[in-house]
């Protein structure tokens, strides 16, 4: 035990996920809102649809504060490392809203032109998201204490946050792909089967970040 | 499991018969026209044949929509927006459907002409009238503005203008100019010159000034080039007696006078629309089938006498078609009905599911409707969008809800718009999927019960499973099972477990059938493309059942192996090396299937926040708490309801579209176009 009351971990834990998740979220709902006033101001009944495309980045932002709420009033006797580590993974998982709010800035850009192709866009700009699901996911699995061991209760929890966090940055970089198979699907809708098969691509690394994430969970080296 | 077969049907129809052919093949609705243009071009064709033009009458119907048109604008310019309420929305009034029965074009278009001529009476009179109005409006506006700047001046109106000595002319000029034209004015008009100034103001960020200069007559081109130079904006006032002050007054009535005629005249044009609003929607449709009527001759060869007509037709209708023909041609036409004749991909393509299946369609053709020979996925769709559909949102309350929605959508709006009827069965058995789930989960608004009715569900039978603890059934003192030295005793390691077993089987679904499919380009690429996967299952299948990890792990050497040698037979060794990573791919499309979980918990934890906030808010704000826990309770779980509802959709198909899809499933197929008469007011 670090500190008298393991509870003062848990607050750090929850200061990151709500802070860091907050920071993706204001980043990517902002790049959306930007070209969400472009398009409004072009087509004012285009609220709505702007509203849905930047409601989608926000979403990391929300899985912040859940596992913030989770860790202070919920799963209070959860390991201390591992409400440090599950705040850590929500909130650097939640960066990925930075790339999700590309995206649907993208997606929103292409709904605009043409209505018919919201939910293509739509199936695009949530790829992103996918990465935030995973660092919540782990979180999660830290505080209710699905695994027992030393991979939840020492500083190796932490290990598992970074691990699923960092490598959820890769939704930037998601992003970034959908946007561009956004544009290429709006211009031939045949190429969505291909896009997304390279807007998928980024997230091998998410899933690596998972993987280690959960052999660390699991003890496996001790 | 195949899109629809298609037939191709060839007709020579003697020319006087073509007529009643294409009618009768547009209100059936059940093939798609061929264009020969191209077969055309072969010299071959086009020694026999010559390609058709659009019939004669075609013109006539468009230059009738483009009168109809201008009526419906003119329409809609008047007409006062009714506001909608809210059930009317919810429940759209279907229009009453006119009945109509016309045998050729000429009697459509005798029909609109007649029906045009009596609206144009009716309309032109109060229309005309409308146009005198708003002209008369403008010009009295323009005089009012100008009179403003002069109100200053008392002077008679009548004298501006030409008089049999002088001129005078009144008007703005901006104040830089105003001294230079003061200095001028005098020197070239030997001083015969009056200049009466009013008051600056300012206007478009320039500052102006009124002003009335007299001169004598025989100096009026030369000041006129004068004033041009210095940019003097003159009035045009004629006619007008009395003062500016008098006049203005006098404008003031005639405008109230004009505005309550106009507005009489736009009551009596709403009346005459609400009369005939729905006519000339008929009357449009009516217009347009014939104009596509008409377009449809430009599809054929033609001779002197004949027609040659060719249409694909799915295969169950085919015999119908020939029958159609036969009879409208009243025999007189050769119809032959054969298998295609095209490559693959000029075929087009009818998804033919049964009427259960059939609003899941448009979740396939979102994605890209298959190809002629290629499966068609629709069928294999629908359980597994539902059930994760169900998993991701876990709610019974949620589900309660959503199916509510899709029931408005599906019964209701579903009427006037068969995307909302599509999306609205869809949602209908999501939200029952939902439900189920969250009865599975005991989650009835998360945790709700506990929160406020201290009614704790998971220490009582009635839930099978806690996304976020222990319950009943499984919990740490009874574990399901262990799996190595992971013990499955608590909800979310059995929902995680769960969902990787669920995806397992679902990815081997898609690959038996992606293997199938490719059989027909040889065993050895089906059995590198999906057969190593498949193999690679069941060994893991079998390895675990008998408990023996060496299989497990020999299986996926094996794979890995075989990975590389697909790869350095498709291009060398860099590619064997990137072969050897395929095994990744396979695990991440696997453990992708771990949203499940990770959504489910989304759904309950936010759920649970929203619930433990309310509580908070209640238990420590005095007097109003209860009033803002209510409110949060009711904000907090819609947005958690239409976030994570649109995120379970949103991920269910993706789950489909990358997972899925991607073990058998390329699509990009040409849609069936159908030759149809689309009746919305109209029926036959």
């Amino acid at each position: 035990m670090v500190f008298e009351n393991p509870l003062l971990l848990g607050a750090v834990g929850a200061g990151l996920a709500v802070g860091i998740a907050g920071l993706g979220s204001g980043i990517g709902a902002g790049i959306t809102g930007a070209s969400g006033a472009g398009v409004v101001a072009e087509d004012a009944s285009k609220f709505g649809t702007a509203i849905v495309f930047q409601a989608l980045p926000q979403t990391q932002g929300l899985y912040g504060f859940l596992v913030a709420i989770l860790i202070l009033f919920v799963f209070k006797t959860a390991p201390e490392w591992a409400m440090l580590g599950a705040g850590v993974a929500t909130g650097l998982a939640g960066l990925s809203a930075i790339g999700q709010g590309i995206a649907s800035s993208a997606g929103l850009g292409a709904v605009a032109e043409n209505d018919e192709i919201f939910g293509k866009a739509m199936v695009f700009s949530v790829l992103p998201e996918t990465q935030a699901i995973y660092g919540l996911l782990v979180s999660i699995l830290l505080l209710v204490g699905v695994f027992k061991g030393d991979g939840v209760d020492t500083i190796a929890a932490l290990g598992a946050g970074l691990a699923v966090g960092f490598a959820g940055l890769s939704g930037i970089g998601q992003g970034i792909t959908a946007a561009g198979a956004i544009g290429a699907t709006a211009r031939d809708p045949d190429a969505m089967g291909k896009g997304l098969v390279l807007a998928v691509m980024p997230e091998t690394f998410a899933i690596f970040g998972l993987l280690i994430a959960i052999l660390i969970m699991l003890g496996i080296m001790f | 499991m195949k899109p629809a077969r298609m037939n191709k049907v060839k007709a020579v129809i003697l020319d006087e018969k073509m007529d009643s052919v294409i009618r009768n093949l547009h209100e059936s609705g059940l093939v798609e026209l061929y264009d020969l243009t191209s077969k055309l071009e072969n010299p071959e064709w086009s020694s026999l044949l010559f390609q058709s033009s659009p019939a004669e009458y075609g013109r006539n119907v468009s230059s009738l929509m483009i009168k109809v048109g201008r009526f419906l604008d003119l329409f809609d310019s008047v007409k006062v927006e009714e506001k909608k309420r809210l059930s009317e929305i919810l429940n759209p009034v279907i229009p009453e459907k006119k009945k109509v029965s016309f045998s050729s074009a000429d009697e459509v278009i005798s029909y609109a002409e007649t029906t045009l001529n009596d609206l144009e009476n009716e309309v032109q009179g109060p229309s005309n009238r409308l146009n005198e109005l708003e002209n008369k409006k403008n010009n009295l506006l323009l005089l009012k503005k100008q009179l403003s700047h002069l109100v200053d001046f008392e002077l008679d109106l009548k004298y501006l203008g030409e008089g049999p000595y002088t001129y005078i002319v009144s008007g703005l000029i901006p104040k830089e100019n105003l001294s230079e034209l003061e200095n001028n004015l005098p020197n070239i008009t030997n001083n015969y010159v009056e200049i009466v100034k009013g008051g600056s103001f300012n206007e478009d960020k320039e500052e102006k000034v009124p002003i009335i200069i007299a001169i004598l007559k025989e100096y009026m081109d030369i000041v006129g080039t004068e004033l041009r130079k210095s940019g003097f904006e003159r009035f045009d006032i004629s006619n007008v007696e009395g003062t500016p002050k008098e006049n203005l007054d006098r404008i003031e009535k005639e405008l109230s006078e004009s505005e309550k005629e106009i507005n009489s005249i736009l009551d009596k044009l709403n009346a005459i629309s609400k009369k005939w609003y729905d006519e000339l929607l008929a009357l449009h449709e009516i217009l347009e089938i014939e104009k596509e009527r008409a377009e449809a001759y430009s599809y054929c060869g033609k001779t002197e006498r004949i027609y040659l007509l060719e249409a694909w037709v799915p295969k169950k209708y085919a015999n119908k078609i020939k029958e159609i023909i036969e009879n409208a041609s009243e025999g007189y036409a050769v119809v032959e009905i054969s298998e295609p004749d095209e490559p693959e991909e000029k075929i087009p393509v009818m998804l033919d599911n049964p009427k259960a299946v059939k609003p899941f369609e448009m979740l396939t053709e979102m994605y890209a409707p298959p190809k002629y020979n290629e499966v068609d996925p629709t069928m294999m769709i629908v359980p597994g969008f539902l059930m994760f559909y169900g998993i991701m949102l876990t709610d019974a309350v949620y589900g309660f809800l959503l199916t509510i929605v899709g029931l408005v959508l599906w019964k209701r709006l579903g009427k006037a718009s068969e995307g909302a009827h599509n999306l609205g069965y869809i949602l209908t058995l999501a939200g029952i999927a939902t439900v189920i789930a969250g009865l599975i989960t005991g989650s009835y608004l998360g945790d709700f019960l506990n929160q406020f009715l201290g009614f704790d569900i998971f220490k009582t039978p009635f839930a099978l499973v806690n996304a976020l603890g222990s319950s009943w059934y499984i919990g740490s003192s009874n574990p399901l099972f262990n799996i190595g030295n992971i013990a499955i005793n608590n909800g979310p390691i059995a929902i995680l477990l769960f969902s990787i077993v669920v995806g397992i089987i679902h990815l081997f679904i898609g690959l038996a059938v992606g293997f199938k499919e490719n059989l027909k380009n040889g065993f050895k690429n089906a059995f590198l493309d999906q057969g190593i996967w498949l193999f690679l299952i069941l060994a893991l299948v079998i390895g675990l059942a008998v408990g023996m990890p060496y299989i497990i792990v020999g299986a996926v050497l094996l794979v890995i192996i075989l990975c590389m040698i697909k790869g350095y037979m498709n291009g060398g060794m860099m590619d064997a090396i990137l072969g050897a990573m395929d095994i990744t791919g396979f695990l991440g499309n696997v453990l992708s299937y771990a949203r499940l979980l990770a959504l489910c918990l989304a759904t309950s934890g936010l759920a649970m926040a929203v619930n433990i906030m309310a509580k908070l808010l209640g238990d420590s704000v005095p007097v109003v708490g209860i009033i803002l826990a209510i409110l949060m309770l009711l904000m907090g779980h819609t947005f958690n309801f239409v976030m994570n509802g649109l995120g379970a959709f949103i991920h269910s198909l993706r789950l489909h579209y990358v997972e899925f899809f991607g073990q058998f499933y390329e699509g990009g197929g040409k849609k069936f176009n159908p030759f149809k008469a689309k009746r919305e007011y109209t029926m036959q």
